[in-house]
């Protein structure tokens, strides 16, 4: 018999539950997964599970048991950093950054903190780790600083896409928004891109797609608007990066 | 066609550092009540002992705050997460590297011996023991957490090709290990996964 293991359904993921109980999905893709959630067995079994979760945790592991473990680990320095390829790569400097946010956090959890900010109100962002990746740079006057994840494309801003190949030689990258694909450029990883560029959408992604082989952009644009950003891959040894690009708001 | 306009010769200068915020007070607390569930259950799931999985949410955790920059950069606190507690208790798990095939063993025993199926998780968890360590986290992320394989990808900064590529692998190694263990059992073919 064919036995299932698993895996996202069509429309279905437990994923994308526990994202909208997180209060991390807002707008459109708020107000979708809200209206599937409220016909799908399957995402509502789901949901149930997450309500499970809870009651688990307060009764195995209250906030006041795992605030003094997590205190007491980060004076001891006794957890162990986690496997993470974007972590070996960080270097000395985002490391000791992360250092020094640890000793700042250590020292008030001692204290018992009282409840603040949310820390999640400007993390609708994507930032790519691992592998071949990009960022978005708006321009600054003389200079430029990098658009943090989810932060609205301001109007009239200049953009410049930062590449960085991991050995790739060739890179090309595209904006694919509600009008379509538009090409921004094609050509060598490690010296382009060399221009800037204004967007005017409303939602859209910027799709980096970096390969061993020269990459034909005009491809690139019609897999993008055949596939969407799924299909932007030519194979091979190829990689693909996905940046979003949203004015902000619904 | 995108309302774009590409202005030539427009290269910005290179970039700084991005700045990074002091946490918040009310972090932890933060942390706690929107992502500990989940935490504590996937490291249930995967360590098999409440004890441990009590210990492993803290880590996570430590873990996390000791990355704060990437946590509060992450496009999705919750996958971040998820990826975190995957990866310790994976490590956790491979340190005890004995559990792997008894677990197999036992599934296999309570089907021939009490006509009692696996579960499809508890059939995805006995099988991490015999896939390649690449193909485990995008198995559990895949299988278990059930992002798409584009949601794997871009999770785990990697290419779509690659993400194929290891739950191939995964389901290659897990098509071996049932022929012994549950030979009626035929698993989808990974070229028809979703």
């Amino acid at each position: 018999m064919t036995f299932s293991l698993g895996g996202p359904g069509v429309a279905c993921s437990s994923m994308t539950v526990r994202r909208l109980a997180a209060g991390e999905l807002s707008g459109e893709a708020g107000a979708r997964a809200e209206a599937h959630l409220a016909g799908c067995a399957r995402c509502q079994a789901a949901a149930r599970e997450l309500e499970a979760e809870r009651r688990a945790l307060a009764a195995e592991l209250p906030f006041e048991a795992f605030a003094a473990g997590v205190a007491e680990r980060l004076a001891a320095g006794a957890a162990a950093a986690p496997v993470r390829p974007a972590w070996r790569r960080a270097g000395p400097l985002a490391l000791a950054l992360a250092a020094s946010l640890a000793v700042a956090v250590a020292a008030p959890l001692v204290a018992r903190l009282a409840s603040g900010r949310s820390p999640f109100v400007a993390d609708d962002g994507t930032r790519i780790k691992g592998g071949a990746s990009a960022t978005l740079h708006l321009r600054v006057g003389a200079g430029s600083r990098p658009l943090d994840p989810g932060e609205p494309v301001p109007a009239d801003a200049s953009l410049r896409i930062g590449l960085a190949p991991a050995g790739h030689r060739f890179a090309a990258a595209a904006v694919l928004d509600e009008d379509g694909p538009a090409l921004l450029f094609d050509g060598s990883a490690v010296d382009g891109p060399g221009r800037a560029f204004r967007w005017t959408g409303r939602r859209g992604l910027v799709v980096v797609v970096y390969d061993d082989r020269p990459i034909d952009g005009p491809a690139l644009l019609e897999r993008l608007a055949r596939g969407g950003p799924g299909a932007a891959g030519p194979g091979g040894a190829a990689e693909v990066v996905l940046l979003p690009l949203s004015r902000g708001g619904p | 066609m995108p309302q774009l306009s590409v202005i030539p010769g427009g290269r910005a200068g290179d970039p700084g550092p991005s700045p990074v915020a002091a946490a918040p007070a009310g972090l932890l607390e933060e942390l706690y009540r929107r992502h500990a569930p989940m935490v504590l259950a996937r490291c249930r799931y995967l360590l098999g002992d409440a004890e441990a999985a009590r210990d492993a949410v803290q880590d996570v955790f430590v873990a996390a705050l000791r990355s704060l920059p990437e946590f509060r950069a992450a496009a999705s606190p919750t996958t971040w997460l998820t990826r975190i507690a995957i990866n310790h208790c994976l490590n956790v798990r491979r340190a005890s590297r004995a559990a792997w095939p008894a677990e197999l063993a036992r599934l296999s025993r309570d089907r021939s011996e009490r006509g009692i199926d696996p579960g499809p998780r508890e059939l995805v968890r006995a099988l991490l023991g015999v896939a390649p360590e690449e193909a485990q986290e995008a198995a559990v992320l895949y299988f278990v957490d059930e992002l798409t394989q584009a949601e794997v990808a871009e999770a785990t900064g990697t290419s779509l090709p690659t993400v194929r590529k290891r739950l191939r692998a995964f389901l290659a190694a897990a098509r071996g290990a049932l022929a012994e263990a549950f030979p009626q059992l035929v698993l989808p073919d990974p070229e028809e996964l979703p």
